[in-house]
């Protein structure tokens, strides 16, 4: 499949239904939740969920002082290999959520979350061109 | 009932996470004590120029506004605590508060509302998050595009929390109509 019908499920694709949906609070640290394809942001106190089909790309950083970095980059239109698709045209005038940078303090913590977006994310995308291809 | 109603485990929740605490509500206004001492915000009734309530996972949140744009943000109330707050709120400060909703579709694209010192990314005029652009040390536009926020650091960032908002960027795509033109937008 290309990346266009991907793209296009995608928009579709909703992490929760109901506010108690939401897994449990725990420690505010950023969760993977692989049962509703989802990632959850500590944000002033709060989880908040994006659908694991708008992160384009994940990565970490550790600084010399132990500090350790993860930044999550969304998908957002228009940008090179991510041409105005479905999803752009039918929420035209939205603003983006583009990029959000976190400081851990938990190295461990954050390769681990990571590698589980990388591979909840690659599950999601192949299911969803799969199922694109199979619609045509 | 009459003289106010006292709440054990409501959590003040901010920048650096959340604080567990006491949350009293008298005639005069609103008292919450950090647990164990340490951080207190008292508001005065005649202070208080909104409420809201919003449903979160397993809990109530309850919003307050007050004069100089500072905006506090308590969890932990229960459905019933709702109803009794909402008529004490009504019958002691006159005020009604608003209930908001919470956008939990997980979508990365919605509307951005500014109102004092909160910046709300709303999703189909759901709220699904808020900063504080009181805790913006810089902002940069990058492209024509992209307005990112760098929040600032201190000693007590992430104090109560593992992992600790450092960025975010926003994309304004140029069919949006909101903001053109706008040499004040965040």
């Amino acid at each position: 499949g290309d990346n266009r019908g991907a793209a296009k499920a995608s928009s579709d694709l909703i992490a929760y239904k109901n506010v108690n949906d939401l897994p449990p609070p725990r420690e505010l640290m950023i969760q993977v939740d692989q049962k509703n394809e989802a990632i959850l942001l500590p944000i002033y106190g709060s989880m908040v969920p994006f659908h694991v089909a708008t992160v384009k790309t994940v990565s970490s950083q550790q600084d010399t002082n132990r500090n350790c970095y993860i930044r999550i980059i969304f998908n957002v239109p228009g940008t090179p290999f991510n041409p105005h698709d479905a999803n752009s045209l039918k929420y035209q005038g939205s603003i983006y959520v583009k990029e959000v940078s976190f400081r851990s303090k938990d190295p461990r913590h954050i390769s681990e979350v990571v590698q589980l977006i990388k591979t909840l994310r690659r599950h999601v995308a192949a299911r969803e061109s799969e199922r694109a291809e199979r619609a045509t | 009932m009459a003289d106010g109603h006292l709440f054990n485990n409501i959590s003040l929740g901010g920048r650096g996470g959340t604080n567990p605490g006491q949350l009293r509500v008298h005639s005069g206004g609103i008292l919450w004590k950090k647990q164990g001492g340490g951080k207190a915000v008292e508001v005065d009734k005649a202070d208080i120029v909104g409420l809201t309530w919003m449903k979160v996972p397993r809990t109530n949140q309850l919003g307050v506004r007050i004069k100089d744009g500072l905006y506090y943000k308590f969890t932990g109330f229960r459905d019933q605590d709702v109803a009794s707050l909402t008529n004490f709120f009504q019958n002691s400060c006159g005020i009604t508060p608003e209930e908001k909703q919470l956008s939990v579709s997980g979508k990365n694209w919605g509307e951005v509302d500014l109102n004092g010192n909160m910046l709300t990314f709303l999703v189909g005029s759901k709220q699904a998050f808020e900063v504080s652009l009181a805790d913006v040390s810089q902002t940069q536009l990058q492209g024509k595009n992209d307005v990112i926020l760098e929040f600032h650091v201190d000693d007590t960032t992430g104090a109560n929390e593992k992992d600790s908002l450092m960025e975010i960027s926003f994309h304004i795509p140029n069919s949006n109509t909101q903001f053109v033109g706008d040499e004040n937008r965040p």
